[in-house]
Formats: structure tokens, sequence, C-alpha cells
């Protein structure tokens, strides 16, 4: 499967002149286009996207939003923000963002080929491997304690996703914007895949649970059942009569009866069993808060500390104070940077609560978490 | 200088830039039009406590249900931009982050808070 690079732009004519003269680079890339952040976002969420380009500045979702936006729900796939706006500390700012390249417009396309070439060679840097046994390999990965990241694509389905390995243990999959254990579920059901390997992990904290075993069994048991049901149902349907209307009250009694049991059967995609549901917990705004940061940051360079602090209560009052001056309604949070000192959440609970959080740690995955 | 904020006043979204100095006072103040009559509401506003709260933060964020500050340090006293919740604040940061070589320009010489004074207004 080609890669595909999303590019984003309000500027319609830049774009059809970018698709247009990047189609002579068809056999590295395809390219896709949106013409708004809200656009973009859509169609990460439904296709297997490898690369962003990005515009800085558009009206509504600006390319900062956007890329914050993709920094927290996809942060494995880069974004090179373009843009004419260059100011000395643009791309500083640009770059602490979180871009993984930076354009100034007006450039060519074969500069901008250049490093979505250059990103897409570090994304396959530890190889491809083509038509191979997903789980034979999977089992060689956790074997290995492999830290990586698998652009997985399906031939059959036409279809890609990715799995991300940490020391071994599957800690993530995504297809487009469905992430976790339904995702991993559908990507290991795959039997003719080809692989591109990156020596890379962006999820430090895991959100996949069970190891590599015991989902991969699942994934197996699940394929050789809809397998079973796909032939079962292959054969019904060679020995159907079908009519040419229904009877009428019959078919639609027999419609309705037999609704929620196929409901129930096409609910999930085919190669996901039903995941154990989670009991519901009443979490707390900070406990929540925590939770959200954590995901957001992994658990090595996130939330150090939750702590109530009462020397906090005075900002936290003439702040509330000036946005009711301005009619901003109620004061949900405070982010602090404070240096080297940390960064910190403030939360105007019944005790001023306070979280703090690594100094390391990007202000926009922060801000994202919270906002 | 009169067009020192203009960028960030630009920027969709955006009310208004306050400016205050180390000691807390209020020396920049600046509203869109639609804003103006903000410049009334603050009129009554301690500033020098609110200065003394921000004691050690490089860089703030506060998110109301309706609205947002954006605050950051500068070498002779404290950026506060007032915006709506759906405003860039990446944008409104990008612009704060440029005006800060030329805000220390004015504490080296003249001083900000009588040149903004005798510029802007």
């Amino acid at each position: 499967m080609v890669p595909k690079v999303l590019i984003v732009d309000d500027d319609q004519s830049w774009l059809s002149l970018m698709q247009k003269e990047l189609a002579s680079y068809a056999k590295d890339f395809t390219i896709r286009t949106a013409d708004s952040g809200d656009s973009a976002l859509a169609i990460l969420k439904q296709e297997h996207i490898m690369v962003v380009v990005s515009d800085l500045r558009m009206p509504g979702m600006d390319g900062f939003d956007l890329l914050s936006r993709i920094l927290s729900a996809y942060p494995d796939i880069p974004v090179i923000i373009v843009t004419a706006y260059d100011r000395p500390k643009t791309k500083d700012v640009v770059f602490r963002s979180g871009a993984a390249g930076y354009l100034t417009k007006p450039f060519s396309s074969d500069i901008l080929a250049g490093e979505v070439n250059k990103i897409l060679r570090k994304k396959s840097a530890g190889g491809n491997l083509h038509n191979v046994s997903l789980e034979t390999f999977l089992q060689l990965v956790e074997m290995e304690q492999q830290t990586c990241t698998l652009q997985v694509s399906n031939k059959a389905g036409n279809t890609a996703g990715v799995l991300f390995f940490r020391e071994g243990d599957i800690v993530n999959a995504r297809i487009g914007g469905r992430q976790g254990k339904a995702a991993a579920y559908e990507i290991l059901s795959w039997s003719s895949v080809s692989v591109s390997i990156e020596h890379e992990c962006v999820y430090e904290e895991k959100l996949v649970e069970g190891d590599l075993q015991a989902i991969l069994l699942d994934a197996m048991r699940s394929k050789d059942e809809n397998e079973e049901e796909e032939a079962n149902q292959a054969a019904a349907e060679e020995n159907e009569i079908v009519l040419d209307e229904p009877v009428s009250g019959e078919a639609e009694k027999e419609t309705e009866s037999e609704k929620p049991q196929k409901q129930a059967e096409g609910a999930q995609p085919s190669a996901q069993p039903a995941a154990p549901e989670a009991p519901e917990e009443q979490l707390s705004a900070v406990e929540t808060l925590r939770r959200q940061l954590e995901s957001a940051l992994g658990n090595d360079r996130g939330v150090k500390d939750v702590y109530s602090d009462s020397v906090w209560d005075q900002i936290v009052s003439d702040l509330s104070d000036l946005g009711e001056i301005f009619g901003f309604g109620q004061l949900n949070v405070i982010y602090a940077n404070k240096g080297e000192q940390g960064q910190y959440l403030v939360m105007p609970e019944e005790e001023t609560t306070v979280i703090s959080i690594d100094p390391d740690a990007p202000r926009d995955r922060i801000i994202g978490a919270v906002s | 200088m009169a067009d020192i904020f203009k960028d960030v006043l630009g920027i969709e979204g955006v009310h208004g830039v306050l400016f205050l100095t180390e000691e807390g006072v209020l020396s920049v103040s600046q509203f869109t039009t639609d804003y103006q009559s903000d410049e009334e509401k603050i009129k009554g506003v301690d500033w020098s406590s609110m200065v003394g709260e921000l004691s050690g933060i490089a860089e703030a964020e506060i998110m109301f249900d309706e609205g947002r500050f954006y605050i950051r340090k500068t070498n002779s006293g404290y950026l506060m931009v007032i915006l709506e919740d759906h405003a860039p604040v990446s944008m409104v940061r990008l612009n704060c982050e440029v005006l800060l070589p030329v805000l220390d320009k004015q504490k080296a010489g003249k001083g900000i808070s009588q040149l903004l004074r005798k510029k802007i207004f």
C-alpha cells in the first residue's frame, strides 16, 4: 500500500497545484487534500495517513491547533508545518510545538517531496516485509523485546493500521481513528499483510490490556469463527430460495424477530470479540484529569504529584474575579509553567488542587488534555 | 510602536491585550473595536496583588467556561491576552513570542511603560 500524505490548506489553488506537481512521486506516496483543519481530522479518522502537511494560518482551526490535536490523538503521525508567515521565532515555536518539519512558502514541490520522503524513510528504517505471517512476526518482536512501530497493510481489504510495541509488549494499536484493543484485534486478524518497521514507539503507556499472546489467541479464535461463519453464510446463500417480493407482514415479523441477533452479530467489526466491559467508576474531576494527562503524556514524563495547596488560593481568587469581569463564567483550570521547577495545573476545587507535571512534558499535550 | 500589539489584536477571537509592569501597574491596555467597553470594566482591578501572585510563572493559560487568558512573563512585566474560548491560542503564543524581544528592548531603553503610554494612546 503506497503511503498516503494529507495536505491541509485553505488555499484551494495551492492544494491543486501541489496535488498536480506531487503526482510524479506517486510511487513513493499519494496525496490527499483537505481545505480545513476539521476536514483533515475527519479524514484522519477514516483513512490511514502517514504524514500530514499543514499550513499555519487558516481560518477556524489554524495549523497550531491542528498540530496539537494530531499530537494528542495521533502522536505517531508526523506533521510538517508550511507557512508564508515566517517570523524570526516561528520556526522555533513550530518545532517546540511538536512539528516534524517546517517549510517556508514559497517552495518547490520537490522540496516538499524531499521532506516527506525523509520522514517516510524513517518510518520504515527497520525494513519492510511482504506477505508475512503477522502472528509469527509479532512473536519474534515479543521474544526480542523490541520497541517499535509497525505499519501493517492488509492486502485483502486494502486497509492499513499501526501496532505499537514497547519492549516486546503491545501498548497500542490504531486503524484510522479507532485505537486500543478493538483495533489490535482487527489488525491481528488480517491474513496477508505487509509490514514496515520503525524502531521507535511514541506511546509510553500501555493502552491495550492483556499480553500479546492472549490478544493473539483471541484474535485467532475470532478469525476462525468468522471464517466459519462466512463459509456457512455462503453455503446458506447458495441454498436460499430468493423471493422477488417478501410476503407482506411475515417478512417484517421475521426481520424484527431476527433483528436483535443480527444486530449483535453485526455490531462488532468482523474480527473483534466482545471486550469485557470495564466496571463503571465515579471519578472526581481531578482523577479524570490525572488519567487524561497520563494517557496524553505517558507515565515516565507525566504527572509527578497531585495535592491540595492553599498557596494557589489567592491567584485562583484573583483570576476568577477577573474572569467574572469579562463575563467568562467559571474558572476551570490554570496552566502555569514555572520553568525548571515544573508545570502545574491548578483546579479550583473545594480545596485548591494542584497537579504537578514534569518540566519536560510537552506543553501542548498538557493543554490538549485539559481543553 | 503604535502597532506593537496589532498582530495579536488582529487574531480572531482576541478581545484585548494588557501589559502589567513588575510593580503591578497596568501600563497598557488595548482592546479590539467590539470590546472597547472592557477598558472601563478593568479600572478597579488590583493588579499589584495579581502580579505578586504571578511571581515565578513564566507562562500561564487560564481556562474559563467561555474564555481564556494567556499570560507571558517578559523582562519588564507580564503580557496578558484576553481571548475567546475558540481563539487560536498557539497563534497568540507565537505572536507574543515574537513581541518579547521588542518589549525587552523597550525595557533596556526608555522604559516600556512610558514609551507605550506615549505612543499608543
